[in-house]
């Protein structure tokens, strides 16, 4: 006898397999319930993404019974995911806002983990390093300072050998905490030339109109444009121009000084910027980038910035794994950190190892 | 030479030049894959494909996760969007005048031109929100809304060409309705079928944005229950690229290989089937 499958009980198999699929994994989930293994989300930043694939391996070796994993979703959906719990943790370039800060006042901690610098880089055919202020800067991205040989530039830059060339200003055309840093910056250096209004992630920028301004998507097109632009300048995160080997001028901080963009400058600025930073993860910390950009002290690089972690104070089962994990953060986590970023300074960690008492199950 | 013959070349030289110019970008993307992704397979080697992914300047290590998470979404969407395409295609075409066949049609139409983050978004707020977690069971079912509008189409395109004789010897010999239709309308129109299918299987294997916020990227381990997290190497090339790691680059062309030659296998496949299509 021939035996026939008919077709519509095969295609009919195929939904049903899937239905098994699901059913059998949400029995052995719950048969799996009361097992000792904990498995930890974290989203948001993209900027700490590469920082977090060094964490996690070395934490899940040294933890086995923990799964950790973070998704780069941008600062803004992390921490919506975060609140809206689909995530345990959220990476957040900015701080929580004071009114999110109040809403969820006592059950939030905030912490830096990891400083940032955003650096002017360029693209210049001469010996030698450029050196910048915010006022020039200011000037620059506003279509003011138009010629490399500008007399502002040549004051900056004596030793120089500056053409006569149009600056090709390079900038962000998305969105961008990069942006919203740079100019801060411009602000803080520079009021009378860098408006408040002028300060964002995304701004209207007079050199556009004025003169030779270019946008740019991401730090990767930033960067792009000027490799490829004689005579341009911008600003990118420093792991950019670092793998890239760009040029990066040293920028005058508060004191006056030149700095070059360093781990150690960076991690400078942040201890420099620390007793106006909070004493407890409890705290607000929405005015933290006021304290460490353009942050007082000889050594400080004024373009720094922090990226925070976000957490809960009561997890449940996973309480022990999440204390761990902010534990190893800052500890030897500190250790670990990625050529591009800085470690925090020591007062810091301290402050942030509160945490670990806080967080309750 | 007439001024005709002198016309007809000039037309045929920019047919052809506008031809090239419209498959040249394609071919320019196609052989950069190639060309960025061989050195980095041959010299991560087959443990490309085993082991884990590397760390910021920490060589090049391997998309296992993200290679098992795709194809396991690839099946699993396939078995859930295949059978429910092909019952839809068959009501469509089968009742043309049924007020909710036709809304099938103009839907699985509409559809097809649906931005794919959009179906991500659904996805995301009527499943992973309520869940209240990422899972592989939300990408799967994601990506299978994906596919249903295409396999849906293409079945109804083969099913609608196959010849009314047919048919209507089928009822002729006195066969009933369902047999006329799976037995002799699918049996003839299966080759058409099977490319619409497999079309629709390669279609989710290169999907991003579906997976942006449901699948949780877990790219430490293989992903199996319908609960845990999981990835696919679409997310991992999007995730590397956006990094300023030579490593991590390199990482994501090896990735952007590998998808390519798995498309290109699902595509060489179809095409078998579509060539022998003529009884």
């Amino acid at each position: 006898m021939e035996l026939r499958i008919s077709a519509p009980l095969l295609a009919s198999m195929g939904p049903l397999i899937f239905i098994l699929w699901v059913v059998l994994g949400l029995v052995g989930a719950t048969a799996r319930g009361n097992s000792a293994e904990v498995s930890i989300l974290g989203s948001g930043s993209s900027f700490i993404y590469p920082q977090m694939s060094i964490w996690i391996p070395k934490f899940t070796e040294k933890y086995p019974w923990v799964t950790l994993n973070y998704n780069p979703t941008g600062s803004g959906t992390g921490q919506k995911q975060f609140f809206s719990k689909l995530v345990d943790f959220a990476a957040s370039d900015p701080p929580l806002t004071r009114d999110v800060w109040l809403r969820y006042r006592g059950q939030v901690l905030q912490m830096p983990v990891v400083l940032g610098a955003v650096v002017i880089t360029y693209n210049l055919p001469v010996e030698g390093q450029l050196r910048l202020d915010g006022r020039v800067l200011a000037k620059i991205y506003r279509g003011e300072v138009r010629y490399w040989d500008d007399p502002l530039m040549r004051e900056l830059n004596p030793g120089m050998k500056l053409p006569h060339k149009e600056i090709i200003a390079v900038h962000r055309s998305d969105s961008s905490g990069t942006t919203n840093i740079f100019t801060f910056f411009l602000h803080k250096a520079s009021p009378q030339d860098w408006p408040l209004d002028l300060v964002g992630k995304s701004v209207e920028w007079p050199v556009d109109s004025r003169g030779n301004g270019v946008g740019a998507k991401g730090n990767q097109g930033v960067t792009q444009v000027i490799m490829n632009t004689p005579y341009s300048l911008g600003y990118v995160e420093l792991s950019y121009a670092l793998e890239n080997d760009l040029p990066m001028a040293s920028v005058r901080n508060a004191e006056g000084n030149f700095v070059s963009p360093s781990p150690q400058s960076v991690t400078e600025a942040a201890k420099n910027a620390f007793p106006l930073l909070p004493r407890s993860p409890l705290d607000d910390f929405s005015l933290d980038l006021d304290a460490v950009v353009y942050a007082p002290g000889e050594g400080s690089y004024p373009l720094t910035s922090f990226v925070h972690l976000i957490f809960w104070t009561r997890y449940g089962e996973k309480a022990e794994a999440i204390r761990e994990f902010v534990r190893f953060v800052n500890t030897e986590g500190q250790e670990l950190v990625a050529e591009g970023y800085a470690p925090i300074p020591p007062e810091l960690r301290s402050v942030n190892l509160k945490a670990v008492g806080l967080i309750k199950p | 030479m007439d001024a005709r013959e002198i016309k007809e070349k000039i037309f045929l030289a920019v047919v052809v030049i506008l031809s090239l110019a419209a498959v040249l970008p394609v071919f320019h993307v196609f052989l950069s894959v190639i060309w960025n992704g061989l050195g980095v397979i041959m010299k991560a080697g087959p443990r490309f494909l085993l082991d884990v992914p590397p760390a910021p300047n920490a060589g090049l290590g391997g998309i296992a996760p993200s290679l098992a998470g795709t194809l396991l979404l690839a099946v699993l969407s396939s078995l859930l969007g295949i059978p429910l395409s092909l019952f839809a295609a068959v009501f469509a075409v089968e009742f043309p005048d049924n007020p909710l066949a036709k809304g099938v049609r103009v839907l699985s139409k509409a559809l097809l031109e649906i931005p794919s983050v959009v179906v991500g978004m659904l996805v995301y707020a009527i499943l992973v929100v309520p869940m209240g977690r990422f899972s592989m069971l939300a990408g799967a079912l994601a990506l299978a809304i994906m596919m249903i509008p295409y396999v849906t189409t293409y079945v109804e395109q083969a099913l609608e060409g196959v010849p009314f004789t047919y048919r209507e010897a089928g009822f002729a010999l006195g066969l009933s309705r369902p047999k006329v239709v799976f037995d002799i309308m699918v049996g003839i129109a299966r080759r058409g079928i099977l490319t619409g299918m497999l079309i629709g299987f390669a279609k989710v294997l290169g999907e991003t944005a579906p997976l942006l916020f449901t699948l949780g990227r877990d790219r430490y381990n293989i992903p199996l229950g319908p609960l845990d997290y999981g990835d696919s190497i679409s997310l991992l090339i999007f995730d590397y690229a956006q990094t300023p790691y030579a490593n991590m680059h390199q990482v994501a062309w090896g990735a952007a290989l590998v998808l390519t030659l798995m498309f290109l296998a699902v595509f060489l496949i179809s095409r078998r089937f579509t060539e022998e299509v003529f009884l």
